[in-house]
């Protein structure tokens, strides 16, 4: 009984979490470049609202994926401008982009509350490995296509980010940008890329939401995800493969406060365990290994102005 | 003093009587929640075609805001106010206060005054007739129940549930998760596939969006559909429900207002809680389907014994306690009830007085779950 | 670059008139935008912000919902520009209002206190208690490095949930029906208000002494000059022997403390009792954020933009209900109205200087 419950546990969080890892990898890779997004809630929210209505018109989920990828790029677009171009206060630009991404999402929808998405992503069970004893179940069986997706995107964005030129490109922009600049990296380019990557990854994840794991429309479905995400980024240190592990805990605990636990402990307790959970493990971490542990992107948050300094 | 009063009221009377009034609705959620916000705006739209008033909403108003938005209403010339959640009880009573001309509805409440009513569609029943049809459907004799929050209103629909549910199948039992919350979609899927994982195989819920029935429905299992219409999200597993008509209220006050019969003295009384007899909450899928099709054979096909009654199918005691109820001869909480810590809560023939049920804390013996504040 | 004889030059300070005039100006440009989208829902733009400017800056009960708003973004805002200097990213204040308030209603429902005392117990209590809150972040920050974002984010949810336990559980009120929500308040833990209105006065006066005791920290204080070098330059703090845990630890009680005062005005002030957090606090945790921010870490600043934002909220109330618009168009012009402030900055960050060069000069600046 109880490794059922492990193995529920694992599924469960696995699927519950896809949405935080899509968003989380897209973030690590904004701030890595130097920028941090606030708007990623808004994004998601977005993304989850054109991923249903073009969904409901096409009846091709996948077009309708793309669609809200779109979305989130151009709002991704929308961040870059103001924050690298404009040169503006980037944090008040994404607070900005979540408002106004969470009113214009239930305006859109307002015509498409109460009904069902028409076609829905199927639930998909891996031939073969889903037979492993144990583990098959808990996997790769019924899952979404955009929860394998996820995991292969953090481990290709994790090789990238390492052993790649262009990783290390992005990487130095945002540790260094003179450095990188002296060495004639287009630093503002580089981050214009980062931050519209982190916009189409936020819109995939919110079209997670309405096309897969609840195939509807309601007004701020996404309530909160996306604040989950950006503190997600950081439990991941900015590194694509702690993503996984990072939003798999978190889900593994907000699924274990639903379950038979509730018998045991309060549940008005038991549900701030992801919460209390997640300082305790960086706690952890941090006893473990010292300050070094927590190496932010030098240059987060700081624009670059050529000439500056 | 109390004659010029009267008067006035007469006299604002005659004027409703001659134009229509304003109908103003401050909604706690936006109406695209799917659920209770939009139950309450399919209400007003029904009060609109059918009396032909002009009405105002106001969505998403914050509880402690009630006050000052009643008070923009009021600015807009709405002579009816409803306020459609628990939380503006402090708001709608201060405000009825500073417009004693103004006659004010305030949901699920309890505090009244000259010139505010409370009102409340109550479910129970509707619950009750779920449990039926889900104690014969379920094969593993575990229901799942995902509620909101520990009070009474949601222990009283788990218990009519549960209570349901035994009479047709004494082996059922209910496991109640709890989200803490109103709105939490994703905390209402991953507590239905918890359930799911832990056997439960039949599924109603408390929670503001469609989440449980989906859910329940990928994977074949029934469920019931949750203040409103929530059919088309699993046409083929959804097998009844409680489907709230606020409609019904707000047609008779605002009817009862422009005639005369309620003005801005004699509301202090005036308590609906309108039930199954008076078509403000009715068991159903959607609207004209009490069962679905789907379900009907397995229900015809499961025999009880009542005492009452006698040998009969699940199917047709269904339809005899909806006949019963809505001619008001039926009532689900009638003694003898003892809850799960083994006090008799009622005995033998007596039929739960409604101001007790609105307080309800018990737990019906065969929930199964944490529970606060239980007696 | 040159044009016509003038170039922009960079600055590093811009003057607060220019800031201010800067920032009107794209109120304004937002407020045109604002209008072409009134008339696309067919009003006359004119019109309704005749209504909305009537019944929120015109009308005495109007402006209170006005100031209603701007206490508690104001209070919570102004502590969290101190936070900021010192470069303490703290997204905590929602929950730090939430415990303020939660201590409140502990020593107004169970603390037996003659009449007089009470509320000032509140205050002291909800202070203390929202400092607290932030304690942990404070010291897991200094000491281990854990990144205080995350660590304040959750400690949000947490509290929520904590007061969510309290009205169910423990504090759960006798005479509620069953409902969660404590019991009402007595009357001697119940503040003030001006006639009329449900605006207490001791809130908004302690939020403007705190908004003027933040300001003379900053400037005159050591411990605000340690603050300042801390934010600024950690390593010339560092030498100059300023002690990170202590410095961190006590900015971080006053920043988080003056949220807790937001949670007890709130609460002592309008509720009366404890209930559902999302309606102590609707997000003015968050909203602080951006008064924080909109202020440029000038305390006084907050004055300014902590009315702005009560105007643009209680703006958005009138919009629903007077002009009949959508609930979530608030949202969209909120956004909009924020990006076109920010939006400014480049220009605040240069200055228009007539050069000596001629127009058609072959010589080039690097900008």
């Amino acid at each position: 009984m109880e490794l059922e419950l492990i193995l529920n546990t694992i599924a469960r969080a696995l699927a519950f979490s896809t949405p935080l890892l899509w968003a989380a990898l897209g973030e690590i890779y904004t701030e890595r470049s130097g920028v941090v997004n606030l708007g990623v809630e808004g994004m998601m929210i977005m993304g989850a609202v054109v991923g249903f209505m073009v969904g409901q018109a096409t009846g091709l989920p996948y077009l309708a994926l793309l669609v809200a990828a779109l979305v989130g790029t151009l709002m991704g677009l929308a961040h870059a401008f103001i924050s690298i171009t404009l040169n503006a206060n980037q944090f008040v630009s994404g607070l900005s982009l979540t408002i106004f991404g969470l009113g214009l999402s239930g305006l859109l929808g307002r015509s498409y509350v109460g009904q069902p998405l028409n076609v829905a992503m199927k639930s998909v069970t891996v031939p073969f490995l889903s037979e492993i004893p144990l583990l098959g179940p808990a996997l790769f069986t019924d899952q979404k296509l955009l929860t394998y997706a996820g995991l292969i995107m953090a481990i290709i964005l994790w090789f990238f980010l390492n052993y790649t030129r262009w990783g290390m490109t992005l990487r130095s922009v945002g540790e260094s940008p003179k450095a990188a600049d002296t060495a004639g990296i287009p630093v503002n380019q580089v981050r214009y890329l980062a931050v519209a990557f982190g916009g189409l990854m936020a819109g995939v994840a919110g079209a997670y939401l309405s096309l897969a794991y609840r195939p509807s429309w309601g007004e701020g479905m996404t309530n909160g995800m996306g604040w989950i995400a950006l503190a997600l980024t950081i439990f991941a240190l900015w590194d694509p493969l702690r993503a996984i592990g990072a939003s798999f805990l978190f889900g593994a605990f907000f699924y274990l406060s639903f379950t038979k636990l509730q018998t045991v402990i309060a549940p008005e307790l038991l549900t701030m365990m992801p919460y209390i959970m997640t300082i305790v493990a960086l706690t952890v971490i941090a006893l473990g290994q010292g300050k070094r542990a927590f190496g932010a992107p030098e240059a987060l948050g700081i624009p670059y102005q050529r000439g500056e300094r | 003093m109390k004659k010029l009063i009267v008067l006035a009221a007469l006299v604002l009377a005659l004027a409703w009587a001659q134009d229509k009034p304003i109908v103003g609705f401050i909604y706690v959620g936006p109406v695209g929640d799917a659920g209770w916000t939009y139950a309450h705006d399919l209400g007003r739209q029904k009060l609109e075609k059918e009396l032909g008033v002009k009405t105002i909403y106001i969505e998403s108003v914050p509880e402690a805001d009630a006050e000052a938005f009643i008070d923009q209403l009021v600015d807009e010339g709405a002579s009816i106010i409803f306020t459609t959640s628990f939380g503006y009880g402090d708001g709608t009573l201060a405000a009825a206060e500073r417009h004693p001309d103004v006659l004010f509805g305030h949901a699920t409440g309890y505090m009244r005054a000259p010139n505010v009513m409370t009102y409340i569609a109550e479910m129970y029943q509707s619950y009750y007739i779920n449990g039926l049809i889900a104690g014969a459907l379920t094969e593993s004799n575990k229901l799942g129940y995902v509620a909101a929050f520990p009070i009474p209103e949601v222990k009283r629909h788990i218990d009519a549930f549960a209570m349901g549910a035994k009479e047709v199948n004494p082996d059922a039992t209910v496991e109640v998760r709890w989200l803490f919350n109103w709105f939490d979609p994703a905390g209402a899927k991953e507590a239905t596939e918890a359930l799911i994982a832990e056997g439960a195989d039949v599924f109603a819920f408390t929670e503001d969006t469609p989440t449980v029935i989906q859910t329940a429905g990928e994977k074949g299992y029934p469920s019931f559909s949750h203040y409103a219409s929530m059919y088309d999200f699993s046409p083929d597993t959804v097998a009844s429900g409680q489907l709230t008509d606020w409609g019904t209220i707000y047609i008779d006050f605002v009817k009862g207002a422009m005639e005369g019969k309620y003005t801005n003295t004699n509301l202090q009384d005036l308590d609906y809680i309108w039930r199954y007899a008076e078509g403000a909450s009715i068991a159903g899928a959607k609207p004209g389907m009490p069962i679905n099709p789907v379900y009907e054979d397995a229900l015809k096909a499961k025999m009880v014994n009542d005492s009452v009654l006698g040998e009969i199918s699940v199917y047709d005691l269904v339809m005899k306690r909806i006949e019963q109820m809505t001619a008001g001869e039926f009532e689900p909480f009638t003694g003898p009830i003892v809850d799960r810590k083994g006090n008799e809560v009622y005995a033998d023939g007596v039929v739960a007085p409604l101001g007790d049920l609105m307080g309800l804390e018990w737990a019906a013996d065969n929930v199964v779950g944490d529970w606060d504040n239980e007696p | 670059m040159t044009f016509l004889g003038y170039k922009l030059e960079p600055r590093t300070k811009p003057p607060g008139q220019v800031v201010f005039l800067y920032s009107f100006a794209a109120v304004l440009v937002a407020l045109i935008i604002t209008g072409f989208i009134f008339m696309a829902y067919g009003l006359n733009p004119f019109s309704a912000y005749a209504t909305i400017i009537q019944k929120t800056l015109l009308n005495w009960r109007g402006f209170s919902q006005v100031l209603l708003k701007s206490v508690p973004i104001l209070l919570a805002g102004v502590g969290l520009v101190l936070a900021f200097r010192a470069q303490f990213w703290n997204i905590g204040a929602e929950g730090q209002i939430l415990a303020g308030a939660a201590a409140a209603a502990g020593v107004a429902l169970f603390l037996p206190l003659p009449a007089p005392l009470t509320l000032p117990a509140m205050f002291l209590a909800g202070f203390i208690a929202g400092g607290l809150w932030g304690f942990l972040p404070a010291i897991l920050k200094v000491r281990l490095g854990v990144n205080e974002i995350i660590t304040t984010l959750m400690m949000n949810y947490i509290m929520l949930y904590i007061v969510r336990w309290l009205i169910n559980g423990p504090w759960k009120g006798k005479l509620v029906r069953g409902f969660s929500e404590s019991d009402k308040f007595p009357a001697q833990a119940v503040l003030p208000t001006f006639v009329g209105t449900r605006l207490n006065w001791p809130t908004l006066g302690i939020a403007i002494l705190f908004v003027f005791f933040i300001f003379f920290l900053l400037s005159r204080m050591k411990l605000g000059f340690e603050i300042r070098m801390m934010g600024e330059s950690p390593e010339a703090a560092h030498y100059a022997g300023v002690s990170f845990l202590t410095t961190t630890v006590l900015l971080v009680l006053l920043s988080a403390g003056a949220a807790g005062l937001a949670g007890v005005g709130e609460i002592a002030g309008i509720h009366k009792k404890l209930l559902e957090p999302t309606s102590i606090s609707q997000g003015f945790g968050y909203t602080a954020i951006i008064v924080a921010l909109l202020a440029r870490g000038n305390p006084l600043a907050t004055l300014a933009t902590a009315l702005l934002l009560g105007w643009v909220f209680a703006s958005g109330d009138v919009m629903k209900v007077a002009l009949r618009l959508p609930d979530q168009m608030t949202g969209v012009i909120n956004g909009l109205l924020l990006l076109c402030i920010i939006c400014i900055e480049p220009l605040l960050r240069y200055r228009l200087v007539r050069t000596k060069a001629l127009p058609n000069s072959k010589f080039k600046e690097t900008v």
